[in-house]
């Protein structure tokens, strides 16, 4: 059933009957989202600029999923020879870049009325500048050798070991003293975030992932199609 | 007994390329002590500015001198076969990696440690400075030794794109360069930090040899 995720003409015909539906209900859930994202109460602290979290939170999130879901893809890739690992590894790469700088920039210009400056020297924050330093990493690498196995090979290598970064970006706002505020929506016992803000948070997060899926889906598309033309 | 033996003759040979061209090694060391230099005129010569940012900025540019010459970890001995040949010689890639990484430890980085109670000189350094200094560079130059065997073996058959060895060693080398320098900078915390920087190096000498032993692979394939 899941042989659509290792597979690429599997992973072709499936997704040729899912594109179409999934831009209408992604389209859809934007427009939900962000008419709730307009009605949603303001914070009594910060005011309005409590609504820049509603884009900055799930790119946030979805930054660290890109990297983890290279991170399988390369050991698929690597251990069980299996060439999709690679090819969805180069095509999804500059989506995490694209999502790891909107969150840097959306978070600094909260920042810049809450915290009085653009930037900290923060452990969270300077965690995900290095997180996006590594997809700039697996960007450039993916474009320097010339024979292609080794490239993506040495690509699938480097993504590995680079995932040593996604446990300090987790738990960087526990370990260290930061000023970033700790997760309160992950709280398994209890989330410390209102309903009425968690609403739009969590449709507006289920509409980023769509446009992620989507643009990844038409990049992966390009891919096997280019390598193809090669073989 | 012959891998023993095996051994010893490797480091002879290495000690023997070393001594070869151990001037590459004093003009890396000259290099960081222009740098030093370059750093101070660009600061001003205030004696108590120099004092407290001293220890990072010697790291700093240590760092980045130690990156200077990073491709010549395996490029020479690749170029002409001789790691083909050790490898047919009964020893697997990942020991082959282990040896490169001590022997570079050894006759590179060790003869570092002599530029740095000088460095320290020129940044009006306390002895205890210095002392912490020199501790936290032996267990740091084997991390720095690590990561240059990683990006070595990465970029073995890279002929476009020279600069990226040096990114992904200063990428990784960012906690060690946090560690190290906290060091100094915290009261009261040496046995947790360096406990911590043990942990980074224990790490990386985990990671580096199948790393680069799976790179290696690969170019000696893609040749």
């Amino acid at each position: 059933m899941f042989k659509f995720l290792i597979n690429p003409s599997r992973f072709n015909k499936f997704t040729d009957i899912i594109l179409k539906p999934l831009f209408f209900i992604t389209s859809l859930t934007l427009v939900v989202g962000l008419i709730l994202v307009y009605f949603s109460p303001l914070d009594y602290q910060q005011g309005l600029t409590v609504k820049i979290m509603y884009v900055h939170v799930p790119s946030a999130w979805l930054s660290l999923l890109t990297y983890a879901i290279m991170t399988i893809y390369s050991i698929i890739g690597f251990v069980f020879k299996i060439p999709f690992g690679f090819i969805i590894n180069k095509a999804i790469a500059p989506i995490g870049a694209v999502f790891t700088l909107l969150c840097l920039i959306s978070g600094s210009m909260w920042g810049k009325p809450m915290w009085g400056t653009w930037w900290v020297w923060d452990a969270r924050l300077t965690s995900v500048a290095i997180l996006f330093i590594i997809y700039l990493v697996v960007i450039f690498l993916n474009q320097t050798f010339e024979s292609r196995d080794l490239r993506e090979k040495i690509v699938a290598i480097f993504i590995i070991i680079g995932s040593i970064n996604l446990p300090i970006i987790k738990y960087s706002v526990d370990w260290w003293n930061t000023l970033h505020q700790p997760a309160s929506v992950s709280k398994l016992s209890s989330p410390s975030i209102d309903l009425s803000m968690l609403q739009p948070l969590l449709v507006m997060t289920i509409a980023f992932s769509m446009i992620g899926i989507i643009i990844a889906i038409l990049r992966i598309k390009a891919e096997i199609l280019l390598r193809k033309k090669h073989l | 007994m012959i891998l023993f033996k095996k051994l010893i003759l490797f480091f002879k040979r290495e000690s023997k390329l070393f001594y070869s061209n151990i001037v590459d090694l004093f003009s890396n060391i000259l290099f960081f002590f222009l740098s030093v230099f370059v750093f101070v005129f660009a600061l001003g010569t205030d004696e108590y500015l120099l004092k407290t940012i001293g220890v990072g900025v010697i790291w700093s540019l240590l760092l980045l001198s130690s990156t200077l010459n990073l491709r010549k970890f395996y490029e020479s001995d690749f170029e002409n076969g001789i790691l083909t040949i050790i490898h047919m010689g009964g020893f697997s890639l990942e020991l082959i990696v282990i040896l490169k990484i001590f022997s570079h430890f050894i006759f590179v980085q060790i003869p570092f440690l002599i530029s740095l109670p000088i460095a320290g000189l020129f940044f009006n350094l306390p002895m205890h400075d210095v002392y912490i200094l020199f501790l936290t560079f032996i267990i740091g130059s084997l991390i720095l030794s690590c990561l240059g065997s990683i990006s070595a073996s990465m970029n073995l058959l890279n002929r476009t794109n020279y600069s990226i060895g040096s990114i992904i060693v200063l990428l990784f080398s960012i906690p060690l360069i946090i560690f190290s320098v906290g060091i100094n900078n915290v009261d009261n915390s040496f046995n947790s930090l360096i406990n911590m920087l043990f942990g980074i190096c224990l790490i990386f000498l985990g990671i580096s040899p199948w790393a680069s032993a799976a790179c290696i692979k690969l170019a000696i394939r893609n040749k």
